[in-house]
């Protein structure tokens, strides 16, 4: 793993003129019939041009493609083969300073000329009864086109060879004693994105995400008890040597063995354990109690009505200790094989990276061009997404990574350190309150250490703390032999609901004395 | 731009045309979403999408694939149906085919409202500025969310099967809170018909939440008894009739499997004041004329008087099974019998309990207990002596929901009324529940 290098292929221009993009941008369904082509750079120019001209101070338009395949197998038996596509475009408008939207999937002109209409009478509605204009940090005008790095487009893998994958892996479960059920699946996505703005921007993407998992079930018919253990590996943006290049089987396997061993696992007593947590399980703590109480937009209630704000606000910026001295994150657009991993964000403002957690003390926020002005700043760090152009862009998280030790130190070392305590894998429960303080995880695979080694196999484990005491309880950190880069492809916020995939780099980390729960639901007194 | 029969009729027929496969079912659908969202007493975001898209799935020699798009024209829904094909053809043979349905006979559903398909952003922007001069008024921090959908599509087999059916919803959310962020107050509300949407209602009661939540107090979790609003409930509780799924209990991996193999069918599991079923008529929600795979919806009990009455049966674990396939579920109503309370009469009866007004962000924990955790949200107070006390402190939970509905700790039901799920999801008929019995493991500093 390393930050040093951008694997992936990146034309930008920053000068103004007649657009050259890269023969590959929107090409990759030119052998069928799905492939519509159309002006886009024309299309911009109705819309910019319309909406200047109702009186737009600013407007954008994005014209996308999606294309999606899933497969979803049981046992021996495929459930569902699935491939599609859906192509149209969104125009955003401002107009007195308030935000108008339309999207269609008609691709024309006519039709573009009359969203951009709609847009700009929905903005002039809402204008009449608008308190405070939305004010947007500039951003520089960029011609550009950007590709994500995948070296075998999953698009082009036949789909016999994807079943036969997940049909081989369901075997090599049922093959293990006592496994009752096991489901696979993958899912593949590829966005085509063009954006044109009224600063002048032009800018192209093409991106592949994959998400491959499956699930094993050991069933105890004659006590009515069951346990699962899903995949450990999570989706990743990466192409399909992200199945051909991982030991899918040994992972198959040892969940195989897991699920069956969790059935006669000891249930954990309830307590205070020193934890060591591994990135399969990591990620989504830090996703959960660090990405999102640094959005600003929560912060500043704009998600009040729905997934919450935060418990830090802007008056905490730099001063509030977050975690513990050895705890850094970094917000990272830029990390390969990151989810939300870009070239651009929604309205062209450069993938970077910035820390939000800097010696445990918080220090910045994900911001996007509206937001930034809120707290003073000039400059947006790239945080506008929308996952479809039918879909108003707005912020989300960018990759949220915590930095791993200088020094190689490994799991061992860390369980090593630790007299009583719990190592947990994978992700599984996890609930949080909407400011982002107390929350309460789950896992996959739940390891007892007595005395610095692994003593055998828990279950019924969930930790619950609070975000900050959490962080401050954290001792120690793995080195680069332990960091991974996890991700999830559905994280929701906001109203209407969208999912931004994101992804959790980390490495295994140590934090003292946590209260776990058993979370065996008993008789109630 | 919501297709009509007759567009959605011709589109269906054609792809059915183009089809070489020995069966296939087809779908098209459109939507019109409208909504504003608004924060801070300001508006935030606002818009309105039009979508259609077209579906298929074809099987030849009982393998199948699918294929979806969202361009309509001819040449687009071709590609779309050779794509499935090549898909069939590379695909194992599917165990689990069924033929399509041939023709079936719909009763129809009124759950649409064309006032909701076409919304006026002028009157949408004046009701809202009017909740924001509420908020200004009351001296609050307001947000909301406020959306009308409405679809209309059909879905025709290979085996003469046809449907088409219009649906339309509209909801209004809001949170009010106070400006030093120490209360937060929350309501919500959908129908299908605009015009039975009480915005004023709405602003009125989250106003009113968080401004009598005022100087919340801590006091220690543990097992208490609690007031459930019917929000609380529908974020516990809503779309739980589509939690009896016949195969995963039959297959040991459910909260209806029982040791041995068996289920729990006709075993009293709740209250037997409780009784939940799916009613595709229901005048205040009514669901979809069709249930899985374009069986005809009726009305099916899954409780009834406490007693698990069924599990839902697909079509391939019917024919396994030698039983009929489930007509549903297409919604979920909570009913209750016997004398219904107030939630003042319930607050009246309580010696020391918790008033609770939503929950948020829950999650299963154990699903061999149907065992969630979440956290209290936007309204908590002490009850004592009969009477609201003062605000409290939010709360984690973790708690079987067949254990809170089983007999013995239900202790007063209210009648149920239409509320979404907070957390997402659609609309449920939910009443006000009073529990003995309610499992908080911590506290909670969010507002």
């Amino acid at each position: 793993m390393t930050f040093s290098r951008r694997d992936f292929i990146k034309t930008a221009s920053l000068t103004l003129g007649a657009l050259t993009l890269p023969s590959w941008v929107f090409d990759a369904n030119a052998a069928t019939n799905f492939f519509i082509d159309v002006n886009k750079n024309d299309l911009a120019d109705i819309a910019l041009s319309t909406a200047k001209k109702l009186g737009a101070s600013y407007a954008d338009i994005r014209i996308n493609r999606y294309r999606l395949e899933a497969i979803a197998t049981r046992e021996r038996q495929v459930q569902a083969v699935s491939s599609g596509q859906n192509f149209g475009f969104g125009v955003r408008v401002l107009v007195k300073g308030t935000w108008g939207f339309a999207a269609s999937p008609i691709v024309t002109p006519e039709e573009v000329r009359r969203v951009t209409r709609e847009a700009v009478e929905i903005a002039s509605a809402n204008a009449a009864f608008q308190r405070k204009p939305v004010k947007l940090a500039p951003a520089p005008k960029v011609v550009a086109s950007w590709k994500s790095s995948f070296e075998k487009n999953p698009f082009d893998v036949p789909v016999d060879d994807k079943i036969q994958f997940l049909l081989k892996l369901n075997e090599a479960a049922l093959a293990v004693k006592g496994v009752s059920f096991v489901n696979s699946s993958m899912a593949w996505v590829n966005e085509q994105k063009f954006l044109a703005t009224s600063d002048g921007s032009r800018i192209e993407q093409y991106l592949i995400r994959g998400n491959p998992t499956f699930t094993v079930t050991a069933v105890d018919r004659a006590s009515g008890d069951f346990q699962t253990r899903s995949s450990l590996i999570e989706a990743q943006s990466a192409g399909y040597e992200y199945i051909e290049k991982t030991d899918w089987l040994a992972e198959i396997n040892r969940a195989s063995e897991e699920a069956v061993m969790k059935l006669k696992a000891k249930t954990v007593e309830p307590g205070k354990y020193d934890l060591v947590l591994h990135p399969s399980h990591l990620f989504l703590t830090i996703h959960e109690s660090v990405g999102h109480p640094t959005e600003l937009d929560r912060a500043l209630l704009w998600e009040a009505n729905y997934a919450g704000t935060s418990f830090l606000t802007p008056d905490k910026t730099g001063k509030l200790q977050f975690g513990s001295k050895i705890v850094n994150f970094v917000a990272d657009r830029t990390q390969p094989k990151g989810l939300a991993t870009v070239g651009y964000d929604d309205e062209g403002v450069e993938a970077q990276k910035w820390h939000l957690v800097k010696n445990g003390t918080f220090v910045d926020w994900q911001t996007t061009r509206d937001l930034a002005p809120l707290i003073g700043k000039n400059k947006s760090y790239g945080c506008l997404h929308a996952d479809s152009w039918g879909s108003i862009p707005f912020p989300r998280m960018p990759n949220v990574s915590l930095e791993l030790a200088k020094a190689n130190v490994s799991t061992d070392d860390l369980i090593a350190g630790v007299d009583k305590g719990i190592m947990i894998y994978g992700r599984g429960s996890y609930s949080i309150d909407q400011q982002r303080y107390n929350f309460q995880f789950g896992g996959q695979t739940f390891w007892e250490i007595k005395n610095g080694k692994i003593a055998g196999m828990l279950r019924d484990v969930a930790y619950q703390s609070r975000t900050t005491d959490f962080w401050g309880a954290c001792d120690g950190l793995g080195g680069q032999s332990t960091y991974l880069i996890p991700g999830t492809f559905n994280d929701g916020k906001g109203e209407p609901g969208q999912s931004n995939a994101v992804s959790h780099g980390c490495p295994v980390a140590r934090f003292r004395q946590i209260n776990v729960l058993n979370t065996a639901a008993k008789a109630q007194e | 731009m919501l297709l009509t029969e007759k567009e959605a009729k011709s589109i269906t027929d054609k792809l059915l045309a183009y089809v070489k496969a020995g069966d296939a079912a087809v779908s098209v659908s459109s939507d019109n979403l409208a909504h504003l969202r608004f924060a801070q007493n300001n508006f935030l975001t606002s818009g309105q999408r039009t979508n259609r898209s077209a579906n298929i799935t074809v099987w030849i020699e009982g393998k199948h694939g699918s294929s979806s798009t969202s361009d309509l024209d001819d040449a687009s829904l071709q590609t779309m149906v050779e794509q499935a094909e090549q898909i069939a053809r590379l695909a194992p043979v599917d165990r689990e085919y069924l033929p399509t349905l041939g023709a079936q006979t719909y009763k129809p559903v009124n759950g649409y409202a064309e006032a909701t398909a076409n919304i006026s952003p002028a009157a949408r922007a004046k009701a809202v500025g009017d909740i924001l001069s509420e908020f200004e008024k009351a001296g609050v921090i307001g947000a909301g969310f406020h959306q009308a959908r409405a679809q209309a599509g059909a879905f025709a087999t290979k085996n003469g099967n046809f449907a088409f059916e219009r649906s339309s919803i509209v909801s209004l959310s809001i949170t009010a809170r106070t400006t030093d962020g120490t209360s937060s107050g929350y309501f919500l509300r959908s129908h299908f018909d605009v015009n039975r949407l009480d915005t004023k209602r709405i602003a009125r009661e989250a106003i009113r939440k968080t401004l009598a939540g005022k100087n919340a107090r801590t006091i220690e979790p543990g097992v208490y008894t609690v007031i459930l609003e019917p929000q609380a409930v529908a974020d516990l509780l809503g779309g739980l009739a589509f939690a009896f799924d016949a195969r995963s209990a039959e297959e040991g991996r459910s909260a209806y499997s029982a040791p041995g193999g068996k289920t729990r069918l006709k075993e009293k599991i709740f209250d037997e004041r409780i009784s939940i079923y799916s009613d595709p008529w229901n005048a205040e929600l009514p669901g979809s004329q069709s249930a899985q795979s374009g069986i005809p919806a009726q009305k099916i009990y899954l409780v009834k008087n406490g007693v698990l009455d069924n599990l839902v049966y697909s079509r391939f674990w019917a024919k396994q099974r030698n039983v009929e396939p489930t007509a549903g579920p297409v919604n979920t109503i909570v009913e209750t019998s016997g004398k219904s309370a107030t939630t003042e009469e319930m607050i009246g009866s309580t010696k020391r309990g918790i008033l609770i007004s939503r929950f948020w962000y829950i999650r299963s924990t154990d699903p061999r207990t149907a065992s969630l955790t979440g956290l209290t949200r936007d309204g908590v107070w002490l009850v004592e002596n009969g009477k609201i006390q003062y605000p409290l402190k939010n709360f984690r939970f973790n708690q079987s929901i067949v254990q809170m509905l089983a007999p013995g700790n239900i202790e007063l039901v209210g009648v149920s009324e239409r509320v979404g799920g907070s957390e997402g999801g659609g609309a449920s008929l939910l009443p006000a529940l009073k529990l003995k019995a309610f499992n908080f493991t911590s506290q909670s500093e969010a507002v």
